[in-house]
């Protein structure tokens, strides 16, 4: 039963819907501080390269890789945070995509350890490895009429789905905290919120590492599903991409950023029967986009109105007693 | 918030659980075709997943790709021998998108083989991926090393830079006496690096002396310091593992500069679009090639031909790469007699001196090319025997 519902082909684009979130809401923190950076495709790419160095020739394990990645992003996204944020608007998403390049560059030439654009090939594949250390203490997938890739890619799925909901959770509960506040006020007006007190430099900073040590995170978990990672895949290319997700799906709320991820990357899936043409649609949605609705699909209107609805239907059930009658 | 939050979580699963059921059709319709396959008596009829890229900045590739496909696709059902339907799946030039669209031929249990992906990134994500599945996958322009290593199902068509360097270089020295050689790349492309990798390990072999190794990056339009470099060391011979677009832009800046040496190319570098760009400035690039489209073998001319009548432009080495691959794989399918993976695998690996458009083909026991490459110089204006 189970075996017939599981298509790897669905496992796998849902693993890089999960991933691409992750990457979404990272860029979604900075801009939440009212910063455009585009530097996240080059944190992704820190990380990525730190997991997988470390796993590869340390034979670190995966779990500790992929933190060691994120922190290691994390710590880069202080050192490059702390100067770059006397920039402000559109200096700042330059310098930032610089630092992608020159993380590029890095990748490219440092080629003792990264093997230059030939790439790291043989990266310890998250659910295979996993797989393995199931197999050995005598799990047999046949048990849940399943085949091994299908195991494998479903191990993949469910850590990233928990992963994805922590994330969530996590920035959604900051949102309401007093750090969320800070960057809500910082984006508004920053001499305003800097006049009430709000530490502009440590929230921006807190903003920027936070994004930073995310995208690392991200690309940590890539490195670890596609097994194989090159310099090409961490261009400027990758982050107008995530940057994409944000603003496509709205930037003013997290849900914007994830929606835009999951919709970025299943459309050209969902495409594939107009074959050739199906970049022109890609093209021609964030064009329309971007005339019409300019703050992204949501924003909070959309979700204040979704909540009147939920509200209302449930005002209805208490207003006509119904309930207490029975 | 919690609503919304215990909502959205809601509409999460929902929305997961509808692709799973949207997989569930899929996987009892290809049953149900499977099944038909087996009942049918006669020729093997098989199903073959193309992954190309069809859009985007490569797409030239994949159109040369697919036609040589097309092509031969014709003449084979025409033939009759095997029954063969590819499946043209698009994968953007990104290893994410090989990489779910060879999933989804992979879990479609009537597809026997897969030909592809385009490049040798794609190739490195979905080969191993392919060998753990157990079904045979072929890279008709996967040049770079190390690819057919991946696993024993894993084989490749496309002459690697490992045969044809060695040979134009070989060839090269042989007539122009050459004792000392410079050599130049891209360091940001997994093709012209592994192709320098190549030059480097095959000019030390031949005791040649290596003066400088200087790099460039994708899309630099100015190669004049380091050409003025090489000019001072006056090397017999240029190395240049470098795409065309590159590649070309530094032979016009070389002989701009009054450097007349010979230039050796690799797979990248070997374009008609060389002459176009360079112009008068090309003459003398030596290529070694697995295709070479004014050789005088009817099998050859007759491919041309067909190809100019059909696509209004002269093959390339990918259309011819991929014209013979599938032509590989209908004589694997023949000989294994059946449309299994497995059986076509075995089959696939003893296949040996099959006659197509670039020669004699063979499989050595890693799934790597076998044959010689043809060595061509451009001499006035065009691509000749070089000798």
């Amino acid at each position: 039963m189970l075996g017939e519902l599981l298509n790897p082909y669905h496992l796998q684009i849902v693993s890089f819907v999960l991933i691409n979130i992750i990457l979404g809401i990272s860029i979604y923190i900075t801009l939440s501080s009212g910063q455009l950076s585009l530097g996240n495709a080059g944190f992704m790419g820190i990380g990525a390269y730190t997991s997988a160095l470390l796993t590869i020739n340390f034979e670190v394990p995966i779990i500790l890789g992929i933190i060691l990645g994120a922190l290691v992003a994390g710590i880069f996204g202080i050192l490059i945070g702390i100067p770059a944020l006397r920039l402000s608007g559109v200096y700042l998403a330059i310098a930032t995509l610089g630092f992608g390049e020159v993380m590029r560059v890095i990748f490219v030439n440092w080629e003792s350890v990264t093997q230059g654009a030939i790439g790291l090939s043989g990266v310890p594949h998250l659910g295979r490895e996993v797989f393995k250390t199931l197999t050995a203490i005598g799990f047999d997938p046949e048990i849940l009429g399943l085949k091994n890739n299908q195991f494998i890619y479903l191990i993949v799925v469910s850590i990233l789905l928990l992963i994805n909901i922590f994330i969530v959770w996590f920035f959604v509960r900051q949102n309401k905290s007093r750090v969320g506040r800070a960057f809500a006020a910082i984006k508004m007006d920053e001499k305003a919120a800097e006049s009430m007190g709000i530490d502009i430099t440590y929230y921006k900073v807190l903003s920027f590492t936070q994004g930073a040590l995310l995208a690392g995170f991200a690309g940590a978990l890539y490195a670890h599903v596609m097994a194989y990672i090159s310099p090409a895949d961490f261009a400027y290319h990758r982050a107008i991409e995530i940057l994409i997700f944000s603003v496509f799906g709205g930037s003013e709320v997290i849900w914007g950023a994830i929606f835009g991820a999951a919709f970025m990357t299943i459309m050209p899936e969902a495409l594939r029967f107009i074959s050739e043409y199906r970049y022109m649609i890609y093209g021609a949605i964030l064009i329309l986009m971007m005339a019409f609705r300019p703050q992204g699909i949501i924003d909070v209107s959309l979700l204040q109105w979704f909540k009147k609805i939920i509200k209302f239907r449930k005002g209805t059930d208490h207003g006509t007693g119904i309930k207490k009658r029975h | 918030m919690r609503k919304i939050i215990k909502n959205s979580y809601l509409l999460i699963s929902v929305f997961m659980l509808l692709i799973l059921a949207a997989c569930g059709n899929d996987t009892t319709t290809t049953d149900g075709n499977d099944s038909e396959a087996e009942k049918t008596d006669g020729p093997v009829s098989a199903k073959i997943g193309v992954i190309s890229y069809l859009t985007g900045p490569g797409a030239a590739y994949g159109e040369a790709i697919t036609n040589g496909f097309n092509l031969a696709l014709e003449e084979i059902n025409e033939k009759g021998e095997v029954k063969i339907e590819l499946d043209i799946q698009d994968s953007a030039g990104k290893q994410e998108q090989a990489l779910s669209v060879a999933q989804k031929l992979m879990s479609s249990d009537d597809i026997v083989a897969i030909l592809g992906p385009t490049l040798s990134t794609e190739m490195n994500v979905v080969g191993p991926e392919a060998d753990m599945n157990g079904i045979p996958i072929m890279g008709t322009s996967t040049t770079a090393a190390g690819i057919p290593q991946i696993g024993e199902y894993v084989f490749r068509n496309s002459l690697p830079e490992s045969l044809a360097i060695p040979a134009a270089l070989e060839k090269a020295v042989e007539k122009f006496d050459a004792k000392s050689v410079a050599i130049l790349y891209g360091n940001d492309d997994l093709f012209t690096k592994s192709g320098f990798d190549t030059m480097k390990a095959v000019a030390e072999d031949m005791g040649l002396d290596i003066v400088t190794i200087e790099t460039f990056q994708k899309g630099q339009s100015d190669y004049n310091a380091l050409l003025t470099k090489i000019k001072d060391l006056n090397p017999d011979l240029i190395l240049a593992s470098a795409l065309y677009n590159e590649g070309a832009v530094i032979m016009d800046q070389a002989r701009k500069m009054g450097i007349e040496v010979p230039f050796i190319g690799g797979n990248g570098f070997n374009s008609p679009q060389v002459i176009e760009i360079a112009g008068p400035a090309s003459e003398g690039l030596i290529v070694a090639t697995p295709w070479f489209g004014d050789k005088e073998d009817p099998k050859v001319q007759e491919f041309v031909g067909k190809y100019e009548a059909k696509y209004g432009k002269k093959p390339d080495q990918f259309a011819a790469q991929a014209y013979d691959a599938l032509y590989i794989m209908a004589e694997g399918l023949k000989n294994a007699g059946e449309a299994d993976r497995d059986a076509l695998r075995d089959a696939l690996a003893e296949i040996k001196d099959l006659d197509g458009v670039l020669g004699k083909f063979s499989f050595d026991e890693e799934g790597d090319v076998v044959m010689d490459p043809t060595v061509l110089v451009i001499k006035d204006g065009k691509f000749q025997l070089f000798e």
